[in-house]
């Protein structure tokens, strides 16, 4: 288990394959949502996360390969590319400045 | 394949393919725009094109002038493009400089060594005269691009450090220079030769599955490998070379029709949309727009992936599609990517135009009819098992999760 710390988060990338169709679809979504937060949401292909990044949030089947590319920074899995809970969820804690368990 | 989740700990053996599969597409994806101004050029300019279509048939002089640069775009233009941005990926720009300069090697191999392609249809075939009569050379691309860069690196690597100040520019130039002189020849005399067969080999092996109409057997494959995200892999690693390949020689291609058809993916979130699980089904609609006309695949696949049995549809809806297409010698002229509607009618030719969309609906329709069947339509949903399977499937996911964070913990 890791502990992410909502307020601690200052960078979120959101990584697919190739970095240009659904990680930017959902880097849009969630740049709307945390834009009031402060926080830097940004698009990557998983291959090449940056690595000061606070928080990955990846498709669950990508996952795998976002944790050996940056194996000390937590993966936010996620199913559904709209209205998943687990994104849901990360997006409250930045929001609210909570932490949970991923 | 029978969990909510992909495996997310899993074996390293998809997650390796996937690597692999992302280092081809990491080549070609950065250079979509290229493919796509080929693509609106040639559908637009060439004798068979939509402006000749609306103003007859009788020469254009600009019309014909600009049709000019159809050919050097595809054989010249974007195969430059990828060994370059093979070459970038690993070692920056003097990684793509290095790269591109080997390329040309490899691309003027069968002009300079007398390379005859081998005869598809019985035809006597002859060695390219010049430039202009080659083929792309996407496979050498994706070859010499990296291996030029890795060379590039390793002298860089060992030569830091040791220049006299004020001569590294002249180290830099030179030994990129020369790095890129002897990959030039290197590609000449060998990765040219090797690849121009190699490419000549599934070039005709892909002509005599298009011939014998068994690539919609294709589907079995590729159905399941895009859900497991490797769409971009299969299209941009495989079809899109091959495609290009064939388009460069035949006007159009099925090959870029196979893995981009939007069909299957509208067929399932349709099926979904109506007798899916009840919990998701307000989450489907969004999907529909964002697959269908934004090209973004990656939307449906967690939708296979909740009901695995749905990549049944999905192969089947897809390969009447490619037989479809196959039947009718139908093809893009350039890759549909993203693999959007929109996208399918800018790269389509206007005698073909209407036939290759109705592909896309034969493949949703198909798909859709049997995931309608497959998911019992909807009489074993309730609400209640509904919210259940998410649940499960999201404590399922947290279960993956935290068994996962073993692993980078102990390393």
């Amino acid at each position: 288990m890791t502990t992410i710390d909502g307020s601690s988060i200052k960078k979120l990338i959101v990584a697919c394959d190739a970095g240009m169709g659904s990680s930017v679809m959902l880097a849009s979504t969630l740049k709307k949502q945390l834009a009031k937060t402060g926080v830097t949401v940004e698009h990557s292909p998983v291959a090449s996360i940056p690595a000061d990044a606070d928080v990955v949030v990846t498709q669950a089947g990508l996952a795998d390969r976002a944790r050996g590319v940056v194996p000390n920074i937590p993966v936010v899995p996620f199913n559904l590319f709209l209205g998943d809970p687990a994104v849901t969820r990360i997006v409250k804690a930045i929001i609210d400045g909570t932490t949970i368990e991923v | 394949m029978s969990s909510y989740t992909p495996t997310v700990t899993g074996t390293g053996a998809r997650a390796t393919v996937q690597r692999f599969g992302a280092f081809l597409a990491g080549m070609v994806m950065p250079n979509l725009g290229a493919f796509i101004a080929f693509g609106i050029i040639t559908t637009l300019f060439i004798p068979t094109g939509w402006l000749h279509l609306i103003l007859g048939k009788a020469p254009i002089s600009w019309v014909d002038q600009i049709s000019t640069v159809v050919g050097p775009l595809i054989v010249i233009l974007i195969p430059i493009l990828i060994a370059y941005t093979g070459g970038k990926n690993v070692h920056g720009h003097r990684g793509g400089v290095v790269g591109a300069v080997a390329l040309i090697g490899a691309m003027l191999a069968p002009v300079a060594l007398k390379l005859a392609p081998i005869s598809l249809n019985g035809e006597s075939t002859a060695p390219p005269a010049n430039i202009s009569e080659i083929g792309p050379t996407i496979l050498a691309a994706f070859v010499l691009g990296p291996t030029a860069a890795l060379a590039m690196r390793a002298w860089d690597n060992f030569i830091a450090g040791k220049v006299k100040g004020g001569f590294e520019m002249l180290v830099d130039n030179f030994s990129a220079g020369v790095v890129g002189a002897v990959f030039a020849i290197i590609g000449l005399y060998i990765v040219g030769p090797i690849t121009f067969w190699i490419t000549q080999g599934l070039g005709w092996l892909a002509n005599w599955l298009v011939n014998a109409h068994l690539l919609p057997l294709v589907s079995i494959v590729v159905e399941p490998a895009k859900v497991l995200f490797l769409n971009n892999a299969i299209n941009h690693g495989v079809f899109t070379p091959l495609g290009i390949e064939q388009a460069s020689t035949a006007g159009r291609s099925i090959f870029f029709m196979i893995e981009s058809n939007p069909g299957p993916g509208l067929g399932i979130l349709t099926a979904m949309l109506l007798f899916g699980p009840r919990a998701i089904r307000p989450t489907v609609p969004a999907a529909m727009v964002v697959h269908f006309l934004g090209g973004i695949h990656e939307i449906y696949f967690p939708y296979v992936l909740m009901k695995p049995i749905l990549v049944l549809a999905a192969i089947v809806g897809g390969a009447t599609g490619v037989l479809w297409e196959s039947l009718l010698g139908l093809g893009l002229v350039a890759p549909a990517s993203p693999g959007s509607i929109i996208a399918w009618a800018a790269v389509s030719q206007p005698s073909v135009i209407l036939l290759n969309l109705l592909g896309i609906f034969i493949a949703a329709g198909v798909t859709f009819i049997i995931g309608a069947l497959l998911l019992g339509f909807g009489r074993k949903e309730s609400a209640v098992d509904a919210a259940l399977d998410l649940e499960a499937a999201q404590e399922k996911s947290a279960q993956n999760k935290s068994s996962s964070k073993v692993a980078p913990a102990a390393s």
